[in-house]
């Protein structure tokens, strides 16, 4: 059958169960050779990517860091969307994380975090996204982000509590994050590759 | 070409009077103070009953019935003459203002082509001019004498070489030309009326009788001696204001004046070749509500720029957020700090995808968003040279590019490379921490040093928490996360 083979291998031909990401796509890289494999490189970038879990500071952040790191080395910006924290940038500097290139921005309400995302994301001189949303969000807003972030460069991060699994959500991929012994644990609810299917579960170190 | 505007001193008071029919129902003089005081111009109200600008004062109050009295300032006028040259630098780049006469000189020569043609052009200014809410009278010729001939005699010719400039000036009656005294009243003696009767004489002759200044207007006239005008040199920042017709009682509504002043401010740094990277509104709001100030707000962009639809959507977004304390009835944009125009063009999102940004440069999507959530929204962390965490950062809002900021200090260092930071919260004592170091501060620092010695440790949910135990009083407090 060499004409199928020929049609299979057509690159405008989406298959469903096995389309592994291009291997030339761009990424930050993760860090964590086990996670590079199985997200396909590093972390995308052009990607909304959903990190669910709690509670906030159990290393999901650390979990980021090799990727903040790379971003800013190539003289990217970094936003922080409406965290729980203040970001400790003496902490974040000898992370290898430029301290000039990481932006806060402090919003009231979700929907503007969702805004600022879309926005910043417009803008082509961010690389990484980390939003932080606390409570439930409109699918159409976050419909919005994930458009914006598939024409953009930047890999866009929101973390959401863990009870936001039950609701299905337009972001390309959704990982749930859950503290273990020295690290955390990763399980993919929804992506595309061998580690959506698998159903397997990455422990990953975190230092 | 020659503008003049001769309502300039009522046009000037229309703007910036919210109160329209205080200015056209009564009759209204505008008086030059002095010791002999005159009528400096007067409404129409107060044209029908006879007064006249020149007249003397008590004249004027002769014939009026209680006419409204307002000085005249010259220095106001000076000021319009100023703003509507700098305006008018778009349609050239030699204007040349003349206060006393309200008249701006334009050499137009060589912008004929780009605003395809004299005629055209002369339109534009007077709509520019219109749009401000002035009503010029334009002469058009190839000389600034018979230019401003033309304009005071209300004479739409557009005479293009020298012969059609001598037959459209022919028929000017000589009592137009700014003569002294004397030459007219020497001329009329030997029956002369018009221009042309003068261009017909023998040039030694007149010179002999009337004095060589006759024949330097002449050829002043007729474009055969120049006459050198210094050229505007406009102040270095931008000041518009714009009465409004109406008030305006919601934010949405500013949009199209504003767009108006925009429009007007990008014409004006073009023509200036400045650029701007903030610049203030203030909104006056009507009379009755003069215990209201001016409401004032502020725009600040990460780059310069001039473009009005890209300050406009700034502007919208900003406005959005503000609510008007009473209606408004004009606007005023200012700009006390011109740029140099910056080497690219001055588009929003010109980088191409793919490109890391310039070191220095801001990203441009900044000022929308401060113009959105506010300017305490945008959040950028410096070091403030204090060891305490707590203080250690200082929050800076404007969109300014930093220098890059100083590395952590070696107490920072030993303090650990925690991620998050929060205010100090008390804890009770952890059960295994790891140490991290001391951090002791000087007894000068405000009468609150402080001895600390930092942890980590992990609580029962498995986070790892940024601890620290204050020596003095035993207490645990806990300053953050670890990730």
């Amino acid at each position: 059958m060499p004409g199928i083979d020929a049609l299979l291998d057509h690159p405008a031909l989406w298959r469903g169960r096995s389309a592994a990401p291009a291997a030339n796509a761009p990424v930050w890289p993760s860090g964590h050779p086990a996670l590079d494999r199985a997200l396909g490189g590093g972390w995308p970038r052009g990607q909304l990517i959903e990190l669910l879990g709690a509670p906030f500071g159990c290393g999901e952040t650390r979990l980021l860091v090799p990727m903040l790191a790379s971003c800013g080395r190539e003289g990217y910006w970094i936003a922080l969307l409406a965290p729980p924290a203040t970001p400790w940038l003496p902490g974040w500097q000898p992370l290898g994380i430029p301290q000039e290139r990481v932006l806060l921005i402090r919003t009231e309400h979700a929907r503007d975090t969702l805004w600022a995302g879309e926005q910043c994301l417009r803008d082509p001189a961010f690389g990484v996204l980390l939003a932080w949303l606390g409570g439930p969000v409109e699918t159409a807003l976050l419909r919005r982000l994930r458009l914006a972030a598939a024409e953009s460069q930047a890999c866009a991060i929101l973390y959401r509590p863990p009870r936001a699994a039950e609701q299905p959500s337009p972001a390309h991929q959704r990982l749930r994050w859950q503290p273990a012994t020295d690290g955390l644990e990763l399980h993919c609810l929804k992506g595309i590759g061998d580690w959506a299917r698998s159903d397997q579960t990455l422990h990953i170190p975190v230092p | 070409m020659a503008v003049e505007l001769p309502h300039l001193a009522l046009e000037t008071l229309a703007r910036a009077e919210a109160d329209r029919s205080r200015l056209t129902e009564r009759p209204l003089l505008v008086v030059e103070a002095g010791a002999a005081p005159r009528v400096h111009a007067t409404n129409r109200a107060a044209r029908r009953a006879g007064a006249r600008p020149g007249m003397a004062l008590a004249d004027a109050l002769a014939i009026l019935d209680t006419p409204e009295l307002v000085e005249h300032d010259p220095q106001a006028q000076t000021a319009q003459i100023a703003m509507l040259a700098g305006v008018l630098l778009q349609f050239s780049d030699h204007v040349h203002p003349e206060p006393e006469a309200r008249r701006i000189l334009l050499e137009v020569g060589r912008s004929r082509r780009l605003f395809g043609g004299l005629a055209t052009l002369r339109e534009r200014v007077r709509e520019t001019l219109k749009g401000l809410g002035f009503h010029p009278r334009i002469g058009v010729a190839r000389s600034p004498a018979a230019a401003r001939l033309l304009a005071t005699l209300r004479n739409p010719a557009i005479p293009d070489d020298s012969e059609a400039l001598r037959r459209t000036l022919s028929p000017v009656p000589l009592e137009a030309l700014p003569l002294s005294a004397a030459t007219r009243e020497g001329l009329r003696a030997i029956g002369l009326r018009q221009l042309g009767d003068l261009l017909r004489l023998a040039r030694p002759e007149l010179a002999r009788r009337h004095g060589p200044e006759l024949l330097v207007l002449l050829d002043r006239l007729l474009g055969r001696r120049t006459e050198t005008l210094p050229r505007f040199d406009p102040p270095p920042e931008l000041d518009l204001s714009l009465r409004l017709e109406h008030e305006i009682h919601a934010t949405g509504a500013l949009a199209f004046p504003l767009k108006r002043l925009l429009r007007q401010a990008e014409a004006q740094l073009r023509g200036l070749n400045r650029s701007l990277q903030g610049m203030t509104l203030e909104l006056k709001h009507r009379e009755e509500h003069t215990r209201i100030t001016p409401t004032r707000i502020t725009l600040e962009r990460g780059h310069p720029g001039i473009r009005a639809e890209d300050w406009l959507p700034l502007w919208q977004t900003r406005l959005e957020r503000e609510a008007l304390p009473a209606p408004v009835i004009g606007l005023r944009l200012r700009a006390a700090r011109l740029l140099d125009p910056p080497a690219q063009g001055a588009s929003l999102l010109a980088e191409t995808p793919g490109h890391p940004p310039a070191d220095a440069q801001l990203p441009a999507v900044l000022a929308r968003l401060s113009a959105r959530l506010g300017e305490q929204a945008i959040v950028r962390l410096t070091a403030s040279g204090i060891p305490r965490p707590e203080a250690a950062q200082d929050a800076r809002h404007d969109l300014d590019a930093a220098a890059s900021p100083p590395p952590p200090t070696p107490a920072q260092m030993i303090c650990g490379t925690a991620l998050w930071l929060e205010d100090p919260q008390p804890i009770p004592p952890p059960l295994h921490t790891h140490g991290l170091g001391r951090l002791e501060d000087g007894w000068w620092d405000r009468g609150q040093d402080v001895r600390r010695d930092y942890a980590v440790t992990r609580d029962r949910q498995g986070r790892r928490l940024w601890l620290y135990r204050c020596l003095r009083s035993g207490q645990w407090f806990r300053q953050g996360y670890w990730g």
